[in-house]
């Protein structure tokens, strides 16, 4: 706790609007039940309501309360994204730091999956996954680790192969230093900050793939994301002609910008923060 | 300085916002080229590929089996009414429906010049026979064909239907003398193949920009076309298009209606309702479905209005519990009627001793109603309704959402409990209805999807209708069927959208639709001046 | 030796993706030939059971599936990409006429996201902290943030239908003839604006972000202290010793990120309904035209490998610290 009270005093007036925008919707997740008067999965109104005091958002094409799908919709937002962060940050760090590190064979059997998952056009396979696994929640953060974990990975394999070749690892290692401990004492802590930023980024990009599988309709269709919000309403024939996007489309729209872009200048700063060195250099250099 | 950034974003993005706002004003009106004696020059359609125009090479979705229609003639042509006659100047039914003698019509020349012959007509029959068109309408039907003197054609199929007459009809005519050799007539994709007796020839076709262009044949026999040139290219908004001028004929989401009604430039149209969602239900994987009382609730305890309300924005039909739309030839309207009645459907429900909720949340009896609903992304949004409604008188319903591809592998495989889908074709000859609920294991489970529904009684006079060649015999079965259906419910309709479409009169005015078909502008007779008539 | 085992994981690579490329379609479930159903208002005709069972045995559908791998093997190695199932023509055909198109976007976004995110990112990093790297940070964040599908549909709404400054849709002005070449450059440019634009903003970010951490990573480092030192000019040195640094990671960057590029393309060139093999693959999942899907496929992903390839090739010579082959 002390040590997250001194961090914070590195981050930006921007770093700390993300966090505090991230916490919102946090608080916004947790507290939906209590944040709301309406279901946010069965009409309670007239289809296609303006923003009113009874429905503080408006209601969508059925008359479902748009506020309601919009707290809860956090939650599968911050679900998908940090979920999918997690898993694929940890296994691209490992198979990275492992690949980069042992070399040889293994490094290769592992850069030809890397390759070849990368070189998979994602969006054509993603909809033929997802076409086979069935719409779900669940499915949906699977197919985004499935493809986001090959980039911490070469990320990080990159930057090992570079600290490998620097002069203190290589004393280290004819030295007779282990490679369990050469990972722990100098590849770990210098692939951390890059895994922790690239994790953060990660979050990002999930949020936003699910919202783009969502809006190819390939999302859980009973999850009411805000991928899933804006789907609805840009297929809705004419939104775009007549006064409903203005709370249906804007609302949701906004929401997801805002989170992503509170992710973003939280990578933002933790990406400063991650890496001291270059922090002091700079402020006592140019 | 950071928040400056902040306060950036913001800035740009009401700037955007006001941007949009701005360009939400009503329709333009760009110059547009005008009839001249009733004849334009160019006309300009919503394009998109809908493959190579020939009656074997075009896709089975979309319209280009219409585009393939204006440059290949068939023996007789719908108009807003019937059949009319076409290449067949007369026709004649014998033998119970099993012959049929066709009179071809004399002077009729192919694109390269050649006459039109019986033997071509003969040719066609027996070629469409061996090989599936995309439109297969007499695919493994006829037995035999022969020309007779005077330009007669005798047509013999293996079985008699009271729909041969439309197949056969309907059947593109090719020339012998382009066709004969040809194996596999999908992959035949060369010039010589779009040579039809049409109004129309094809003079521009891109596959992957999706154009059309279509100039009138000076040499047809029929009436004359009124559009030299039929243009076919692809729009990103076809309502923006639309009003830039870029087409002259588009369908309108039913919000945007207001825009043009009762404006003098425009003619607004609402089609026939001929396209519709129907919920099916499978009694083998669901037994509780077997029940007609537990069919009958679930119709009573959805709201078809609001579907039509909701789903549709308005322009649409309920769905009828006799399943044959409103506009339908052959409409009949059941005695017994489902308004929408959430406490009737309990009470049903209650008889039949499963497990609902009374609408005080109260639960009394015994096996809870449990479904799966299977449905493609498309439905997600009807279904949710449906749900919501069905659970309010205690069926709970889980979707499954998969793609479109997918639903309709399993609804063919039997693999659901009850499925949504949706298509077209309801306003074509009763007999549909034949193929949709005659208890029958020769019959194509493609078109049919397997429900386990057995009704000895409607099977009986749906097998009398097949085959009654008495229109006014036809039209009483048919509405004796339709009240057999809508007692027993095997499937519901659930809404027929009645589109939206709109033009300028001002730059052609001749459109019509077929009287089994709910598209403007895919009748070639939209472009043929048809004062002419048919001689 | 060496040549050869770096050849041999290629082949397998390769390998590895023809078997994913031929049954992940395949595993796909759902008749290619099946149409009960269609999108709403969209006439379909239904094929029959009889017909269903001619097109399969027409196309070899009918065998099984180890079977039609082997064939689809030998296929490849005559050069024969098959027959498409739903657009009647040869796969090689289709992808031949599309391909020019992708490559096309995928090359002009490519291009102007490295050289706009270059220039950007040095400018950040250069101005670093002051108020212009804040504001193109924040743009950049933003932009590159926000999904290209909805940059696109933003775009088409107000360059094309608000403003007319663009065409809504497609890669050319159809049915316009006696146009000189140049008029015809100018259109296809014109058509093809917005899809780079909202193809670009999306990498745009990315690239941007890239050079700036790495200008701002190596303004610290001891040999650009000591070209200070020397009295070279801070532009100079930047320009120099900065756009070398960053030349590495950059171009690997840009071939690391086709994969992405051309999911992205998919999702744009279906907004612009631009004629690429993005809008052609995504309309042939929708039909499960399986030779299709697999050419366009292998194509995409032959393409991309041997860009990979190339990056290799690059690091190599351009990095000379990375030895081949660690083993």
């Amino acid at each position: 706790m002390n040590r997250f009270t001194k961090n914070l005093h590195y981050f930006s007036p921007t770093g700390k609007a993300g966090l505090i925008i991230l916490s919102l919707f946090f608080l916004m997740a947790v507290f939906s039940a209590r944040l709301t008067t309406h279901p946010h999965d069965v009409s309670s109104g007239k289809a296609l309501m303006p923003p009113c005091f009874d429905h503080v958002l408006g209601t969508d094409d059925i008359g479902v309360d748009l506020w309601s799908q919009l707290v809860y919709g956090a939650r599968i937002s911050l679900l998908v994204g940090f979920l999918t962060a997690g898993i694929s940050g940890c296994f691209g760090a490992l198979v990275g730091m492992f690949a980069g590190y042992t070399g040889g064979w293994m490094d290769r059997f592992f850069m030809r999956i890397i390759d070849g998952m990368m070189v998979l056009p994602d969006l054509p396979v993603m909809i033929v996954l997802a076409a086979f696994f069935g719409p779900g929640l669940a499915q949906v953060i699977l197919v985004l680790s499935l493809f986001s974990w090959v980039f911490t990975a070469r990320i990080v394999r990159s930057r090992v192969l570079v600290i490998k070749q620097k002069e203190y690892v290589i004393y280290a290692r004819i030295s007779g230093a282990g490679p369990v401990y050469l990972m722990r004492k100098h590849l770990f802590p210098e692939v951390l900050p890059l895994v922790w930023v690239s994790m953060i980024r990660l979050a990002g990009k999930a949020i936003v793939a699910e919202a783009g599988l969502s809006f190819l309709g390939l999302g859980d269709p009973t999850s009411r994301s805000w991928g899933l919000i804006i789907y609805h309403a840009t297929r809705f024939p004419g939104i775009y002609y007549t006064r409903f996007w203005t709370w249906w489309l804007l609302y949701p729209f906004l929401a997801l910008s805002g989170m992503v872009l509170a992710l973003a200048f939280v990578c933002r700063d933790l990406e400063t923060l991650a890496d001291p060195r270059m922090n002091q250099k700079i402020s006592g250099g140019v | 300085m950071k928040p400056e950034s902040g306060r950036i974003h913001m800035t740009c993005l009401v700037g955007l916002v006001a941007l949009i706002l701005g360009s939400c004003t009503g329709p333009r009106t760009p110059d547009l080229p005008v009839m001249e004696n009733g004849r334009v020059e160019v006309l300009r359609m919503e394009g998109g590929d809908w493959g190579y125009p020939t009656p074997f090479a075009h896709y089975p979705r979309g319209p280009g089996g219409f585009k393939m229609a204006l440059i290949f003639d068939s023996l007789l042509e719908r108009d807003e009414t019937g059949l009319i006659p076409w290449l067949a100047e007369s026709w004649e039914i014998s033998d119970m429906g099993k012959t049929y003698v066709f009179t071809i019509r004399k002077g009729v020349i192919w694109h390269d010049g050649k006459p039109l012959t019986p033997d071509d007509v003969c040719f066609s029959f027996n070629y469409a026979s061996k090989h599936a068109a995309t439109w297969a309408t007499v695919f493994g039907v006829i037995e035999q064909v022969e020309t007779l003197g005077g330009n007669r054609v005798r047509v013999r199929v293996n079985e008699k239907g009271a729909t041969l007459l439309y197949a056969l009809g309907t059947c593109r005519i090719i020339p012998a003398h382009v066709w004969r050799g040809i194996e596999n007539p999908r992959t035949y994709l060369a010039p010589e193949a779009l040579i039809g007796t049409g109004p129309y020839r094809l003079t521009d076709y891109s596959q992957e920009h999706g154009t059309y262009r279509f100039e009138a044949f000076d040499r047809f026999w029929g009436p004359q076309p009124r559009v030299r040139v039929l243009e076919y290219r692809p729009v990103g908004e076809p309502i923006l298009a639309f009003e830039k001028g870029e087409i002259d004929l588009t369908s309108v989401p039913p919000d945007l209606v207001p825009r043009y009604a009762g404006n003098p430039e425009f003619a607004l149209v609402k089609s026939p309702a001929f396209w519709g969602y129907r919920l099916v239900f499978n009694m083998e994987k669901s037994p509780p479905l077997k029940n007609t009382r537990v069919r009958q609730s679930i119709c009573l305890a959805i709201n078809r209005d609001e579907l039509v309300e909701k789903i549709a924005r308005g322009a649409a039909v309920p769905g009828e519990a006799g399943i044959l739309p409103p506009g339908h030839v052959m409409y009949h309207k059941p005695k017994i009627t489902y308004d929408f009645d959430p406490a009737q459907a309990v009470r049903l429900l209650q008889d039949q001793g499963f497990h609902v909720a009374d609408g005080q949340g109260e639960i009394t009896g015994a096996p809870l109603l449990d479904f799966h609903l299977l449905i493609s992304t498309q439905e997600v949004r009807m279904a949710e309704l449906i749900k919501e409604r069905l659970g309010q008188v205690g069926i709970m319903v889980h979707l499954i959402s998969v793609d479109g591809k997918t639903r309709d592998a399993r609804v063919r495989d039997g693999d659901y409990q009850m499925a949504i889908i949706g298509h077209g074709g309801w306003g074509q000859d009763a007999d549909y209805l034949w193929s949709r609920f005659r208890e029958n294991p020769s019959l194509s489970p493609s078109t049919s999807g397997r429900c386990g529904y057995l009704n000895p009684g409607l099977n009986v006079l749906l097998d009398k209708q097949h085959v009654a060649l008495d229109p006014a015999l036809r039209a009483k079965l048919v509405a004796d069927i339709q009240e057999i259906l809508a007692e027993d419910l095997p499937e519901l309709a659930l809404f027929y959208t009645a589109d939206y479409t709109v033009y300028r009169p001002a730059t052609y005015d001749g459109w019509m639709a077929m009287f089994d078909h709910h598209a403007l502008s895919h009748s070639k007779l939209s472009y043929l001046d048809r004062k002419d008539g048919v001689h | 030796m060496k040549k050869l085992g770096r050849l041999t994981e290629y082949v397998i690579t390769v390998l590895i993706i023809l078997s994913i490329n031929f049954f992940l379609p395949r595993m796909m479930p759902g008749d290619p030939f099946l149409f009960l159903s269609g999108d709403q208002g969209e006439q379909i005709s239904a094929y029959s059971d009889e017909q269903i069972r001619q097109y399969k045995a027409c196309y070899g559908l009918d065998q099984p599936i180890f079977r039609s791998y082997l064939s689809y093997l030998a296929d490849l190695f005559r050069g024969r990409l098959g027959q498409s199932l739903y657009f009647n023509e040869s796969v090689g055909h289709i992808v031949l006429r599309r391909l020019p198109w992708t490559v096309f976007l995928v090359c002009g976004a490519i291009l102007f996201s490295t050289v706009l995110g270059t220039a950007l990112g040095s400018l950040s990093a250069f101005y670093r902290n002051r108020l212009l790297d804040n504001v193109l940070y924040g743009f950049m964040m933003f932009f590159s943030e926000i999904p290209a599908f909805l940059i696109g549909l933003f775009f088409l709404f107000v360059f094309a239908a608000s403003l007319g400054l663009f065409p809504l849709s497609g890669a050319l002005t159809s049915f316009s003839p006696d146009r000189s070449v140049v008029q015809v450059l100018k259109d296809i440019i014109h058509h093809a604006v917005l899809p780079v634009a909202a193809l670009s903003l999306t990498r745009l970010g990315g690239m941007y972000l890239l050079v700036r951490n790495i200008m701002i990573s190596i303004i610290p480092k001891a040999y650009m202290r000591t070209a200070r030192a020397k009295g070279l000019s801070r532009y100079r040195i930047f320009i120099r010793h900065g756009l070398r640094n960053a030349l590495l990671p950059l171009t690997t960057r840009i071939f690391m990120s086709l994969g992405t590029l051309v999911g992205g393309a998919v999702l744009v060139e279906n907004v612009f309904a631009y004629p690429g093999l993005g809008l052609m693959i995504s309309q042939a999942v929708m039909v499960h035209d399986y030779p299709l899907i697999q050419g366009i496929f292998l194509v995409i992903t032959l393409l991309v490998l041997s860009a990979n390839l190339m990056s290799e090739v690059l690091y190599r010579v351009l990095d000379p610290r990375v030895k081949d082959g660690e083993g």
